[in-house]
């Protein structure tokens, strides 16, 4: 690792000021992608600007058929809120199966979304369940938030403020891990939510994409059965030492088969 | 204690500490196993093919029966006794048939003190080296049975249940041997269903991590089931086998076994380790 000036900012102003002062600067929230990164020396800041002392990016509320978490929120406290359990259980049920207790005690959604991992969990939620991204200047559609490999609607010094989760008819995410790392192989997460039956999903591809043919199917009968015999094209899916392409292709069928059954309890 | 094996978990401080504490009586935790420190130690070879406790062993008790000679020899002299009188038991010399009795520790503080020793030509001091060279091998042995199950969709097999029944001759410490099957038998599932080394087309190795490498974790394997039955091994004093090998042996052929069966009622004729999710799936589209 390098040598970085680390500051900590109070205020979202406060951390803009800095960034815009800095050579090569980086937002820090819970660390687990970018001080790897770090160590490697695969990221070299020359800034830290570390979010975690601004208080208005934490906690989690109800607003209206909404559930906000604030950008700053802990994996493992989304998985065990009790507001998240009784609105949205698929989305504790999600954040309860990132990484490990380590990871789920540290890592925060928007450091996770932010940094838009392939494999990670949260997008297939946000993406699912058609949530809102709120930054420090806009509010971004989950449809569009997600745009490429590592890549987001987000400018160079834009902060994720929160994430709005409408609260969905039923949901169900599952997941199927990297054997080694628990990142998502392929996870799919199934939704009826008030704007239709929605699919999305994460790990097999650049970025997390709905599978609109499953989510028409749905709509007709949403049963396991319905989306038993849809095999989406792998041209484009990752291919890797863990799954071939066409592992993953056929993971999403079955895994989306099985959230169908979890949101159907 | 100095040995020259080496102790990298498998709990040579306790069960070394025991042989000596057997035969001397001393306290377990008054015996310091000294170990993999080449300024203390004169010399070894570490810790390889299941031999410490087959090879180090008897080492440990030959020089054990030589250092309590001479203690014996110098608590007569204590006691102003016969040395063929005295008797080790529980930590203490005694004059048999008597109450006159004086310490280990005693005979020691005295064999390192000026004058403590005697004036009759005794040598000073309680050291004592012992070498053993083994004649011939142990032969432990085993069965072990391995149940899997492989849900079809993804090619993940899950251990169900895993029991093994071994001889291991006569066992120094019955529940750190538990542990050497247990984590041998771990290893060897490790091997049957996830570990693999991976290289790229340019050599390179692509799973040089924890991130790629899959190991076996706890939550991966079921409770491990470990019986055992004990004959004496003939080729050493102490009817030891070797113990440290014997899950790793057996676990990557039950494993394997049980894999292949599974396999082979869904129509797969062959198939090689390591049984990953995406290669047991593969080997299903492939029948």
């Amino acid at each position: 690792m390098y040598a970085f000036s680390f500051h900590q900012p109070e205020t979202l102003e406060e951390a803009k000021r800095l960034f815009g002062e800095s050579d090569d600067p980086r937002y820090l929230s819970g660390g687990h992608t970018l001080l790897p990164s770090m160590k490697l020396r695969l990221a070299t800041p020359s800034d830290l600007i570390e979010l975690n002392a601004i208080e208005s990016l934490k906690g989690i509320s109800i607003e209206g058929d909404n559930v906000v978490v604030g950008a700053g929120t802990r994996h493992g406290d989304v998985a065990q809120s009790a507001d998240v359990l009784a609105a949205i259980p698929a989305l504790a049920d999600l954040a309860g199966m990132i990484g490990d207790f380590q990871v789920r005690n540290r890592g925060t959604l928007g450091g996770s979304i932010a940094n838009a991992d392939p494999a990670a969990d949260y997008p297939a939620a946000i993406v699912g369940l058609n949530a809102t991204v709120k930054t420090d200047r806009r509010e971004i559609a989950a449809d569009d938030y997600f745009t490429d490999l590592f890549e987001t609607a987000l400018e160079e010094d834009e902060i994720v403020t929160a994430v709005s989760f409408p609260t969905p008819v039923r949901a169900a995410y599952m997941k199927f891990p990297n054997p080694a790392s628990r990142y998502a192989i392929v996870g799919v997460f199934v939704a009826e939510t008030a704007g239709g039956i929605r699919v999305a999903v994460t790990g097999a591809g650049a970025s997390v994409f709905r599978v609109v043919e499953m989510e028409a199917a749905l709509t007709v009968n949403f049963a396991p059965e319905a989306v038993a015999d849809i095999l989406i094209p792998d041209d484009d899916l990752n291919s890797d030492i863990h799954a071939a392409n066409d592992y993953r292709a056929h993971l999403v069928t079955v895994m989306a088969k099985r959230a169908v059954e979890k949101a159907l309890g | 204690m100095f040995v020259g094996t080496h102790n990298h978990g498998q709990g040579h401080e306790t069960a070394f500490a025991q042989l000596v504490s057997e035969r001397t009586g001393l306290d377990l935790d008054n015996i310091e196993v000294v170990f993999g420190d080449t300024r203390r130690v004169q010399r070894g070879l570490g810790t390889f093919g299941s031999r410490s406790a087959v090879v180090c062993g008897p080492a440990i008790t030959l020089a054990c029966e030589r250092v309590i000679d001479k203690a014996r020899n110098l608590a007569a002299h204590m006691l102003e006794a016969a040395t063929s009188d005295i008797e080790l038991k529980d930590g203490h010399f005694t004059v048999a048939g008597t109450d006159h009795r004086v310490a280990f520790s005693a005979v020691a503080k005295n064999a390192y003190s000026a004058g403590g020793f005697g004036e009759d030509g005794r040598e000073p001091g309680l050291d004592e080296t012992a070498f053993h060279d083994p004649q011939g091998f142990t032969f432990p042995f085993g069965a072990h049975i391995a149940e899997v199950e492989i849900d079809p969709a993804t090619g993940v097999t899950q251990l169900i249940s895993y029991t093994a029944v071994d001889d291991l001759g006569v066992e120094i410490n019955p529940m750190i041997v538990e542990g050497q099957i247990h984590g041998g038998v771990v290893q060897g599932v490790g091997q049957a269903l996830m570990e693999r080394l991976c290289h790229d087309d340019t050599g390179q190795l692509v799973t040089g991590s924890f991130m790629d490498y899959t190991m076996p974790r706890a939550a991966a394997l079921p409770l491990i089931t470990s019986e055992r039955i004990a004959t004496r091994a003939q080729s050493n004093p102490l009817g030891a086998k070797g113990a440290g090998e014997a899950g790793t042996f057996a676990a990557p052929a039950a494993a394997g076994n049980a894999v292949m069966d599974a396999l082979a009622s869904a129509g797969v004729t062959h198939f090689d380790m390591p049984a990953t999710p995406l290669r047991v799936w593969q080997a299903l589209q492939a029948r």
